[in-house]
C-alpha cells in the first residue's frame, strides 16, 4: 500500500515540476523561486543523507557547496569548460575536501562535530572571501556563462532563459533525488541507517561504522557542490555571502522542517524555506519576525518535520497504529 | 614593538572579556540543560539596544542602563527558557531549528523598531581616554574588563556558597540524583537561562559604547564564546574564562603577524586543532563515547 501512495506522489512532483514551465508561463518570478528552492534542495540531500540518514548534523555544508560552486564556475570562466564536466569536476573537488575535513572530524560526536563542522565552514567561508586572486574576494566572481544549447538532432534545448535553465535544474535535482532513493534503498543505505540508530550494535554486526560515515561525509559534500555550482549557475555570480554560515544552518533548518529521514523531506522544507517567505510578502517587513515563529511551533510542535507530522496524521486518519516510535 | 603588543593585550583582554560574558551564560546553559543556544548572540545584540534605550530615553545613566538591560534580558531569558527551550533539552538538532526562529524573529524585529542603521551611543567613558606611555586608551576599555571581572567573582560566589548555586550544580552533575534531594529542576533551568540571559545582555550594553550598536553585533561574540566554551571543555566553568580570555587575546596578537582579514581562521583553526587533539577541553572531563 504505502509503495504505491510514494509512487503516486512521486509521479505527480515529477510531472507538475516538468510541466511548471508551461503551467507558470506567464509568472516568470515564481519559476525563478522554485529555481532558486531546487539550487537549495539539492545540498539539503546531501544533509539528508548524512543527518537523516546516517544521524550526523553539519553546520558546514555550504561551505563545501562553495567548493564545488567555485571549481565550476572557474572551470567554465576560465577554462571554457562545458557544463557537465564542470559540474562533475566541482562535484568531485567538494567530495574531496569533504573526505579530507571527514578522515579527521568523524572521531567526534554529537555536539563536538556539529561546533567541527561549523569551525571547518567559517574557514571556508573567509578563504573565499580573502582568496582574492582566485575567487574574486568579497565582491565574487561575476559573469558566469550559463550551460551552452544542447542539441540532439532536430530537438534543441537552451539554458539562458528562465524557463530554460528551471529545466535544467529540474532534470539534476530529479537525477541527485534518484540517487538519494537508491544509496538509501541500498545495502550500504541500510547499513548507514543502522548507523545512525545505534553505533555499538552496528559495528558489532560487522558494519565498518567509521568508513559508511566517511562516505556518507564525503558523498553528501560532493551533492552540496553540485547544488553550490547550480545555485551559482543560476544567479550567474559566485559571492561568498551565498557560502556563509547562516546558509549552512538554514540547510539543516530545511532538512528538519521538511522531515529528516524522509526521501522528498529535502524537497519539502527547500519549498517551504525558500517559498514561504515569499508568500509572506503580503506582511512586508514583518515576513522574517512570522517565518520565526513558524520555526519556533514546528520545533515544539512537529518533532519529524512536515512529513512526520504528515505521515502521523495520514496513520491516524487510517486508522493504523501511530505508536511505531522512529527515531527522534 | 613592545608597545604594539601591549596595546594588542589591552585590547585582547577587553574582548576576551566580553567573550567571557557569552561564554559563560552558554556553558552554563549547556552544563544545567544540555542545551546549545545558537541565539546568544542575538540576545548579546538585544542588551546593546536596552541600554541604548535606557540610556536614551529613562536613566541617563550609563551604569543604570547596564543594570535595567541585564534585568529585562533576564526576564526575556525566562519566558523563552519556559516557553521554547525546556521541552527541547536532549534534542540538539531542535535546538538548531528554535535557535534560528530566535534570531529570526530577534533580528528582523529589531529592525523593524530602530530601523537597520547603526546606532551610536557615546558615554563619557568612551570619550575620556588613558593615556599609558604613547598609546591612550578610552576608559570604557578598563571599565568593561572591571566589569567583567567583578561578574566572574560574583557568579563563583554565588555558584560555591549559595544554596541555588549548589543546587544548579547539583542539577548539572547528576539531574536525578538532584530531583532525590528536593531540587526542582525546572526552577533551577529558569535561573540558568535568566543568569545567561543577563550576562549576554551586560555584554551588549558593555560594548556597544565602545563600537557600535547593529543588528548583527552578538555574531562574532557568540561565535568565539562556542568556540571558547569548547576550547575550555563543554560544562566547564574555568574552561569558559580561560578560553574566552585566551581566544580574544590571540586574536589581538594574531593581527600583529598576520592579515587582519584572517583573524577569525586562527581562532577557528586553534579550535580545530583541540577538538581534534583534545576534544574534551583544556578544563573538561572525558566522557567515554563521547570523543
Amino acid at each position: 500500500m504505502r509503495l504505491s501512495y510514494s509512487l503516486i506522489v512521486t509521479v505527480a512532483i515529477l510531472a507538475f515540476g516538468a510541466l511548471a514551465p508551461v503551467i507558470f508561463k506567464t509568472q516568470p518570478y515564481v519559476l525563478y523561486v522554485l529555481t532558486l528552492a531546487l539550487c537549495y534542495a539539492i545540498p539539503v540531500v546531501g544533509v539528508n543523507l548524512l543527518y537523516g540518514y546516517t544521524g550526523l548534523v553539519s553546520l558546514g555544508h555550504m561551505g563545501f557547496a562553495g567548493i564545488g560552486a567555485y571549481t565550476t564556475a572557474l572551470l567554465m570562466k576560465s577554462a571554457g569548460m562545458p557544463f557537465l564536466p564542470a559540474l562533475l569536476i566541482g562535484a568531485i573537488a567538494s567530495g574531496g575536501v569533504g573526505l579530507l575535513v571527514g578522515i579527521p572530524c568523524l572521531r567526534l560526536r554529537s555536539h563536538f562535530f556539529i561546533v567541527v563542522t561549523l569551525a571547518v565552514g567559517m574557514i571556508l567561508y573567509t578563504l573565499f572571501n580573502n582568496l582574492d586572486s582566485i575567487t574574486g574576494g568579497a565582491e565574487g566572481l561575476p559573469g558566469i556563462p550559463r550551460p551552452q544549447r544542447f542539441s540532439l538532432g532536430s530537438w534543441n534545448m537552451e539554458f539562458r532563459s528562465v524557463s530554460g535553465f528551471y529545466t535544467l535544474t529540474f532534470i539534476v535535482t530529479a537525477l541527485v533525488f534518484g540517487l538519494q532513493t537508491l544509496l538509501v534503498r541500498s545495502d550500504f543505505g541500510r547499513s548507514l541507517s543502522s548507523v545512525r540508530q545505534d553505533e555499538a550494535l552496528a559495528s558489532a554486526r560487522g558494519v565498518n561504522v567509521f568508513a559508511h560515515k566517511l562516505t556518507a561525509f564525503a558523498l553528501s559534500a560532493a551533492i552540496a557542490g553540485v547544488g553550490g555550482a547550480m545555485k551559482v549557475l543560476f544567479l550567474r555570480a559566485a559571492a561568498p555571502l551565498s557560502f556563509e554560515l547562516q546558509e549552512s544552518i538554514n540547510l539543516i533548518v530545511m532538512l528538519i522542517v521538511g522531515g529528516a529521514g524522509y526521501l522528498i523531506g529535502p524537497l519539502v522544507g527547500a519549498i517551504g524555506f525558500i517559498a514561504l517567505p515569499e508568500f509572506l510578502r503580503a506582511a512586508a517587513e514583518l515576513r522574517l519576525v512570522f517565518f520565526g515563529f513558524v520555526l519556533l511551533v514546528i520545533a515544539r510542535l512537529a518533532p519529524r518535520g512536515i512529513c512526520g507530522t504528515v505521515e502521523l496524521l495520514f496513520r491516524k486518519l487510517s486508522g493504523k497504529d501511530a505508536s511505531v516510535v522512529r527515531h527522534s | 614593538m613592545a608597545t604594539a603588543i601591549f596595546e594588542q593585550l589591552i585590547n585582547g583582554a577587553m574582548m576576551g572579556s566580553i567573550y567571557v560574558l557569552m561564554a559563560l551564560g552558554m556553558v552554563l546553559i549547556f552544563g544545567v540543560m544540555q542545551v546549545l543556544n545558537f541565539a546568544h548572540g542575538v540576545l548579546f545584540m538585544i542588551g546593546g539596544y536596552f541600554a541604548d534605550l535606557f540610556f536614551f530615553h529613562v536613566t541617563g545613566s550609563y551604569p543604570l542602563s547596564v543594570i535595567f538591560s541585564m534585568l529585562s534580558l533576564a526576564l526575556i531569558g525566562i519566558v523563552l527558557e519556559r516557553a521554547i527551550f525546556r521541552a527541547l533539552r536532549q534534542n540538539l538538532p531542535m535546538q538548531i531549528v528554535a535557535s534560528l526562529g530566535l534570531i529570526l524573529i530577534i533580528q528582523n524585529g529589531v529592525i523593524q523598531f530602530w530601523g537597520p542603521a547603526a546606532l551610536q551611543m557615546r558615554t563619557s567613558s568612551v570619550s575620556s581616554l588613558v593615556k599609558i606611555g604613547q598609546l591612550s586608551f578610552t576608559v570604557q576599555q578598563f571599565v568593561i574588563i572591571a566589569v567583567v571581572a567583578a561578574a566572574v567573582v560574583t557568579l563563583y560566589l554565588f555558584l560555591m556558597r549559595t544554596r541555588l548555586g549548589t543546587a544548579m550544580r547539583a542539577t548539572s552533575q547528576h539531574p536525578e540524583a538532584a530531583v532525590v534531594v528536593g531540587i526542582n529542576p525546572n526552577r533551577v533551568y529558569s535561573i540558568t537561562f535568566a543568569i545567561a540571559c543577563a550576562l549576554a545582555g551586560a555584554g551588549g550594553a558593555l560594548l556597544g559604547p565602545l563600537f557600535l550598536i547593529f543588528p548583527q553585533m552578538g555574531d562574532g561574540p557568540m561565535l568565539k564564546a562556542l568556540s571558547a566554551i569548547i576550547i575550555g571543555g563543554m560544562g566547564s566553568v574555568p574552561g569558559a574564562i580561560i578560553g574566552g580570555l585566551g581566544i580574544g587575546i590571540i586574536e589581538s596578537l594574531s593581527t600583529l603577524a598576520i592579515p587582519t582579514d584572517y583573524r577569525d581562521t586562527v581562532v577557528f583553526a586553534i579550535l580545530i586543532l583541540m577538538l581534534l587533539l583534545r576534544p574534551w577541553g583544556l578544563f573538561g572531563v572525558r566522557v567515554r563515547g563521547e570523543c
